[in-house]
């Protein structure tokens, strides 16, 4: 199916996400749409897939012009989509959730199961997919409720398949297998348009790239026309961040430690965990997330209980502490969910820096706060970790997501305490945003800090850290040195039965 | 505090569509019951701000304080994300306290006054923390725990005044009337007592608490955010007792109020029958939690209630046509109030103060 967007120009209120993009998407091509979080990737497809309706321009499927004001439509004409953030129904089997809205119904209004799952047995051993279709999704693995996804579409024979960020959630052996399956749909003839925002991925695998930055559309050329840095280039509007070198150090007193530390988790028990993080080192935890490292994090911060075992954090036994105590003791913490946790949205800027402050003598008067310490403080984070606001007394839902995530860094960070704890610190920011809060962070090792990175980013983890602990099913899989650090070795301790369930094509 | 925003003229002309509206649907109403229709606005606008002397004006200040204690309680756990409906039941404890402890308590007037006036904040206090006990030590949700409170607190006030603390001579079920030297006085030459002063006085303390201190500030984040309260350390289940023994307390203090400014006793579903705690409720709600809007928010209340009393009396219009005209008030300006709030609160939060 060859599909043609033109002009097309989505606006939210006064912001335009989408600027006039026009694109062709030929059948049998692998199309990788490229650039920041915020540049409209996304926004683009959701028009395409019909989940938003652009405001001008206009889409064609070989040649005949569509409008759609609802997905339905979309997927009748053969567009489908896998989003970030899977649509799937947990408590209902892997063939339930396929059929969902194109069952095979009878003259009597009964479901024809059997024939369904023959038909679909068929077609995804043509694309070497092996799932057993009887097991409710709720017990699938991240991976393996992708693959669901995959089956969904193949099951409609969409024709346009469009995946947001597909990898994100893979191993890399996971991620090789997808990429073979999604080889093999191109051989169908199958459009396939793939969001990313890693290079490397669309090196390996697309036919052509278009570029985004800012709602508008860079560039859209044959891959064998482009090369890496040009792409790079393209997507930040200028010149990369160069490439961090990382001072050698010897790390130095143990600041946490944990002891079989075990803790009862969404998906099954986490742990026994042991492990220790150093002065002046980082220690990456890498891992699918789903694996245990929430469940880790929230028991080392305090807000779930471990049912056993120990945790100490300079010399303090610190298990059954609340999050209050552990700050004090010398913990920070930069939680993965920064419109939830990391901040209060409907609260100013100046409310957000000075939460969880202990140095209260400093911004406030008795019982009264000092409004304008508190103001002067939020101003200096604004400073320091050079934060785009309007300025204190603005709200922080009005920031972007680099500026909220750097207020959160900031706060904590400014905060100076021997353990710094950061999940997921730089997840979906801009690449600016990312170099520096990466260079804070190296800057807090330098300076003698521990920090604990936790992060399903492998690049991110291999950029940082001194050591590299894997988690897979609660447990930790393996111990890494930065040094012998490679992609696969950690894939391989990364891997789970998404694996099994992508076998090789045939 | 900072004035609404947003262009003036649009704005004015938002208002005048509202009033025409609010007309409009009013004077289908009284056409379809046959009343006058002049006649009907006019009871409304008098009975609620007239009368001889401005008697019914009195009356809507009486009730406005009432109304405005309860709203201000409200407000204080709101804000904090604590979503205590169970003020009624807090306002009972309050007021039975009161009534018993005024006519208990040995020693001089004053002195008793204060101690029950004193019983009544406890009273009210501990009937809030009792249900936030039930959610941080039991695990029943403070929604569900505070509202159920209510009737247990409605039941226990009415045994009390009608078996152990019955006035029997009088043959209702109410309590024993409180000495005359412990009433509230009127304000000179009217039927307004002075409990209006006592609820300023809580609700400028509210004011000031939500705007100015560490206490109402770590709160306000607990409500815009419980995640973000726990992950930044604030000390959650402390500040959730702290805050609902506070709600609690005022709500008690308006149980006194009611006592010793109106009855001057515990009359079995004086407190209840009303529905103070829940037209607080929906006070709060209007304004959408912003401290300094919630008193006005509560007068205009008490104004649409007894000037449907007035319309009722003047007019001739049907009880239950008022109440359908006082919802219908409420809804159009709750739609107008609430989204000018809604749009600029967050910035008033840190503007005003």
């Amino acid at each position: 199916m060859r599909v043609t967007l033109s002009g097309i120009t989505v606006r939210f209120g006064t912001v335009t996400a989408v600027d006039d993009v026009s694109l062709t998407i030929e059948p049998g091509e692998i199309h990788a749409i490229v650039g920041e979080n915020g540049a409209g990737k996304s926004t683009l497809m959701n028009a395409l897939f019909g989940l938003i309706e652009p405001q001008a321009g206009t889409i064609t499927l070989d040649g005949e012009p569509h409008r759609w004001a609802s997905p339905q439509k979309a997927i009748q004409a053969g567009v489908g989509m896998v989003h970030q953030h899977f649509m799937l129904q947990d408590s209902m089997s892997v063939l339930e959730n396929i059929l969902l809205c194109s069952e095979p119904v009878g003259p009597l209004g009964f479901v024809n199961f059997s024939a369904a799952r023959k038909s679909l047995e068929e077609r995804a051993k043509g694309h070497g997919i092996a799932l057993p279709l009887g097991r409710r999704v709720g017990t699938l693995s991240v991976g393996e409720k992708q693959v669901v996804e995959i089956l969904k579409l193949l099951y409609r024979d969409a024709r346009l398949l469009i995946l947001d960020e597909p990898t994100s959630v893979l191993t890399p052996q996971e991620k090789d297998r997808l990429f073979a399956v999604l080889r093999s749909f191109r051989a169908e003839g199958r459009a396939i348009v793939l969001i990313t925002h890693k290079l490397d991925e669309v090196m390996e695998i697309a036919d052509r790239v278009s570029v985004m930055r800012a709602g508008k559309l860079v560039s859209s050329e044959p891959l064998a026309a482009n090369t890496k840095e040009r792409i790079a280039r393209e997507i930040v509007g200028g010149e990369l961040p160069p490439v961090r070198k990382r001072k050698k150090r010897e790390p130095g007193d143990v600041v946490l430690s944990l002891d079989s530390l075990e803790i009862a988790g969404r998906g099954g028990a986490v742990g026994p965990l042991s492990f220790s993080v150093r002065r002046g080192e980082i220690v990456g935890i890498a891992g699918v997330s789903g694996n245990g490292q929430t469940e880790l994090v929230e028991a080392l911060v305090g807000l779930r209980r471990p049912h056993s075992g120990s945790a100490t954090l300079l010399g303090n036994r610190v298990e059954t502490l609340d999050v209050e105590t552990r700050r004090h003791i010398g913990m920070s913490y930069i939680p993965e969910d920064r419109q939830r946790m990391g901040l209060a949205l409907a609260a100013s800027v100046s409310d957000n820096a000075n939460a969880g402050r202990e140095d209260r003598a400093a911004f406030t008067r008795g019982p009264f706060l000092d409004r304008k310490a508190m103001a002067d403080f939020a101003r200096s984070l604004i400073e320091r970790f050079r934060i785009r606001v309007a300025g204190p007394s603005a709200a922080a839902s009005t920031m972007s997501g680099g500026n909220k995530q750097k207020l959160v860094v900031g706060r904590e960070l400014a905060r100076n305490t021997p353990l710094v704890i950061a999940e997921n610190p730089t997840w979906g920011v801009d690449i600016g945003a990312i170099d520096f809060i990466h260079g804070e962070l190296m800057r807090m090792r330098d300076e003698g800090h521990a920090v604990l990175l936790v992060s399903t980013e492998l690049d991110e983890i291999l950029a940082l850290s001194d050591r590299i602990l894997v988690m897979f099913e609660g447990r930790i899989a393996g111990v890494i040195p930065a040094e012998e650090a490679d992609r696969e070795r950690i894939g391989d301790l990364m891997t789970s039965r998404a694996v099994e369930a992508l076998a090789e094509v045939a | 505090m900072s004035m609404r925003r947003g262009t003036v003229p649009g704005e004015v002309l938002s208002w005048v569509g509202l009033v025409a509206a609010i007309l409009a649907i009013f004077f289908l109403l009284m056409l379809m019951v046959g009343a006058p229709v002049g006649e009907a606005l006019q009871g409304f606008i008098s009975g609620a701000f007239g009368g001889r002397r401005f008697a019914y004006l009195m009356t809507t200040l009486s009730r406005s304080a009432l109304i405005i204690g309860m709203a201000v309680s409200v407000m204080l756990s709101f804000r904090a994300g604590l979503f205590n409906i169970g003020g009624e039941g807090q306002l009972v404890a309050g007021g039975l306290a009161a009534a018993l402890a005024a006519v208990l308590l040995p020693g001089p007037p004053l002195f008793v006054l204060v101690a029950s006036i004193g019983a009544a904040m406890l009273a009210g206090a501990l009937w809030a923390l009792l249900a936030g006990a039930l959610q941080l030590y039991v695990g029943v949700p403070l929604l569900v725990g505070s509202l159920l409170l209510n009737y247990p607190a409605r039941y226990i006030a009415s045994y009390m005044v009608a078996h152990p603390f019955r006035d029997v001579q009088s043959g209702m079920l109410q309590s024993h009337l409180v000495p005359m030297e412990m009433w509230l006085p009127y304000f000179p030459g009217t039927r307004l007592d002075i409990g209006i002063l006592i609820v300023g006085v809580a609700a400028i303390f509210a004011i000031i608490y939500s705007y100015t201190t560490v206490h109402g500030y770590h709160a306000r984040m607990n409500g815009l955010s419980p995640d973000f309260a726990r992950a930044v350390g604030l000390p959650v289940g402390k500040l959730t007792l702290q805050t609902l023994a506070m709600s609690g307390a005022i709500a008690g203090l308006v149980g006194a109020v009611a006592v010793f400014g109106i009855h001057h006793r515990y009359i079995d579903g004086m407190l209840v029958q009303p529905l103070y705690a829940w037209t607080g409720i929906i006070a709060v709600l209007l304004v959408n939690m912003v401290p300094w809007a919630v008193p006005l928010s509560g007068f205009f209340f008490a104004a649409v209630q007894t000037g449907a009393t007035g319309m009722e009396r003047a007019a001739g219009v049907p009880k239950e046509l008022a109440l359908v005209m006082q919802a219908v008030i409420i809804l159009f300006v709750a739609s107008r109030v609430s989204s000018t709030l809604f749009a600029s609160s967050a910035r008033k939060e840190t503007d005003g103060a």
